[in-house]
């Protein structure tokens, strides 16, 4: 369970409070909101300046950089594009708090990698170097190095910015199945048609505060859509998939 | 990339080929040629205590020659490698953290003083002492808030260097002739006058530091990709990053108060090792130790023989060698961000 209370930094994120348990929670807001920010506090990257982040009791940026590794992953926003390794190389990287000694991967980390491989749909792409990928085939391997991590937390920074909507989609579609399984995934994102569509809850973020937060139905009120992003928008039920969605009408 | 398990074992055996072939050339040739096929012999008349002409250039002035250029080499070879992780920066070396202009200022101040001639120990103690003060001022200035901040590093080791060269350029100015000279000789870096307690000190600081270096390998290929990617996954940023500033200060502080400053081996043979044998730094070290070892040792064995009768200085051979290698290096890598767009 991840906990904030009265979180502080610099000006950028005031007073955040939230409780979140499992589940898939998207963090909305304009932007300059401070999305990008509180995932960097949730995931210890940045220490807050008052007020604290518990994950599962634990402050976390108390928490020993191993410690925390092996309980919350975190993919920031920019997945590099210049580097040499290799995609399966990278996503050992993940595997760093479970390594021994000279850095040596237990079988349990070669399992743990191939089965992140698996799932993103990698393997064919294993021994290419990353940076000869293209921008969707990176976010994938960035996200397959937070699954070989092994936590039951995720803590992803737009994990669908540069993917097309295939991609889009079938990324939503695993984040849902794992939170299904009981993991606890928050994610920035941009596309709130998509947040509508596949998250459990939303945390509606502007100017560094929580505007509101709670189910999407709750959160993307016409009036706070309109308050917020200066659109009209409304929520409502695909008749034909049944899930929520959102109109978005003229620009004000 | 993944490289293939034979092309590695191939390019380590070639590796340690170099490093033999360099390391006979450098015991056999020079002011006196001694043939290849009488290196053993020699060394072994004078580990038998036989003083012939031939064995004492072999065993007390070649062998600790070598060993020192093998050793300093390695240091600074390694070094380089991790210097360019933590710095993503194909274009760190040494020099980077202010090591070199650092230790020149003490060096050239003790030679200035007279000093130096009092005891052949003064000079690379107070190369190393001003060396480490430096470091850890570029450090103090790099580090805000607790963080140590790459950028602000960079930014920080570049403004002392520079003053640490006005400085060094000031007491050129105002001494003597003779001086001058000295001081010169340090500052372009030798190997010459290596003894056997110049190789056991820096035998102690680069092996150990080797091996802290290896420790850390998994660490540094994740650095090597991003900070964030690395606090993300586990890696205990600020204590990696001290822990390999510090190390390398002190081998490279070593290296330096034993060689002077010799320049651009940390920036040539990681660089062409990362080519060869992948990014891997649990491969790389090792590829990193070898090739500056025997780029070294090569370097002093052309030193030696090129202006004949005339010993160079061999950082005048590897600033021969790596000027123009890193005008290709930045070519390269703003030809490559053009062509990317960027």
């Amino acid at each position: 369970m991840l906990e904030l209370k009265q979180v502080n930094y610099l000006n950028i994120i005031r007073s955040v409070s939230a409780k979140l348990e499992t589940g898939l929670v998207g963090v909305i807001g304009p932007n300059g909101a401070g999305k990008s920010t509180l995932l960097k506090l949730i995931a210890g990257v940045e220490r807050p300046d008052s007020g604290e982040i518990l994950l599962n009791g634990q402050a976390v940026h108390e928490m020993k950089s191993k410690e925390r590794a092996k309980q919350l992953a975190y993919m920031p926003q920019q997945v590099p594009d210049d580097v040499i390794f290799s995609v399966r190389e990278y996503v050992e990287m993940g595997r760093y708090a479970h390594r021994t000694g000279f850095g040596t991967l237990t079988a349990q980390c070669r399992q743990a990698v191939a089965a992140a491989l698996r799932r993103m749909n990698l393997e064919s792409l294993a021994n290419t170097p990353l940076g000869q990928l293209s921008g969707g085939e990176r976010q994938r391997v960035a996200i397959a190095r937070c699954l070989a991590q092994g936590t039951s937390a995720l803590v992803l920074d737009e994990p669908i910015s540069s993917l097309d909507l295939h991609y889009q989609m079938s990324i939503l579609n695993l984040l849902s199945q794992l939170a299904e399984e009981g993991y606890l995934i928050v994610m920035a994102i941009h596309h709130l048609e998509l947040a509508a569509q596949y998250c459990g809850r939303l945390i509606l973020l502007n100017d560094g505060c929580i505007y509101r937060m709670g189910g999407v139905e709750e959160v993307l009120q016409p009036e706070v859509v309109h308050d917020v992003f200066q659109i009209d928008a409304k929520v409502f039920k695909d008749p034909y998939h049944h899930s929520l969605r959102l109109s978005c009408a003229t620009k004000v | 990339m993944r490289i293939q398990r034979t092309n590695v074992r191939v390019a380590f055996a070639v590796l340690i080929v170099l490093l033999l072939v360099a390391s006979f050339l450098e015991l056999s040739l020079g002011p006196v040629n001694i043939p290849v096929r009488h290196v053993f012999v020699n060394l072994w008349a004078y580990l038998a205590g036989r003083r012939s002409e031939d064995a004492v250039v072999m065993g007390a002035i070649r062998l600790p020659e070598l060993l020192e250029a093998g050793l300093v080499g390695a240091g600074l070879a390694t070094t380089g490698a991790v210097l360019q992780a933590i710095f993503r920066n194909p274009m760190a070396d040494p020099g980077i953290i202010g090591i070199s202009s650092g230790s020149s200022v003490g060096a050239v101040l003790i030679i200035a003083l007279g000093v130096a001639n009092l005891n052949q120990w003064f000079t690379p103690a107070a190369a190393f002492v001003s060396g480490m003060v430096t470091v850890y001022v570029i450090y103090r200035l790099g580090t805000i808030g607790g963080r140590t901040l790459i950028h602000s590093l960079l930014l920080s080791g570049v403004a002392v260097s520079s003053l640490c060269s006005a400085v060094v350029t000031l007491i050129l100015s105002l001494e003597p002739l003779q001086t001058m000279h000295q001081i010169l000789f340090w500052l372009m870096g030798g190997l010459d006058g290596s003894t056997w307690l110049n190789v056991v000190m820096v035998t102690i600081f680069v092996v150990v530091g080797f091996v802290v270096y290896l420790t850390q390998s998994t660490a540094l290929d994740i650095l090597s990709v991003g900070e964030e990617q690395a606090e993300g996954v586990g890696v205990p940023l600020q204590a990696v990053k001290q822990l390999m500033l510090i190390v390398s200060a002190l081998v490279v502080g070593a290296c330096v108060s034993v060689s002077g400053v010799i320049g651009f081996i940390g920036l040539i043979v990681p660089h062409l090792m990362r080519i060869w044998i992948g990014p891997s730094h649990g491969r790389l070290l090792w590829a990193s130790a070898l090739g500056g070892a025997t780029l070294l040792i090569a370097s002093d064995v052309v030193s030696r023989i090129i202006l004949l009768p005339i010993i160079l200085n061999v950082g005048i051979v590897t600033a021969c060698l790596g000027a123009p290698f890193f005008l290709y290096l930045l070519r390269r890598q703003f030809s490559g961000r053009m062509g990317a767009g960027v």
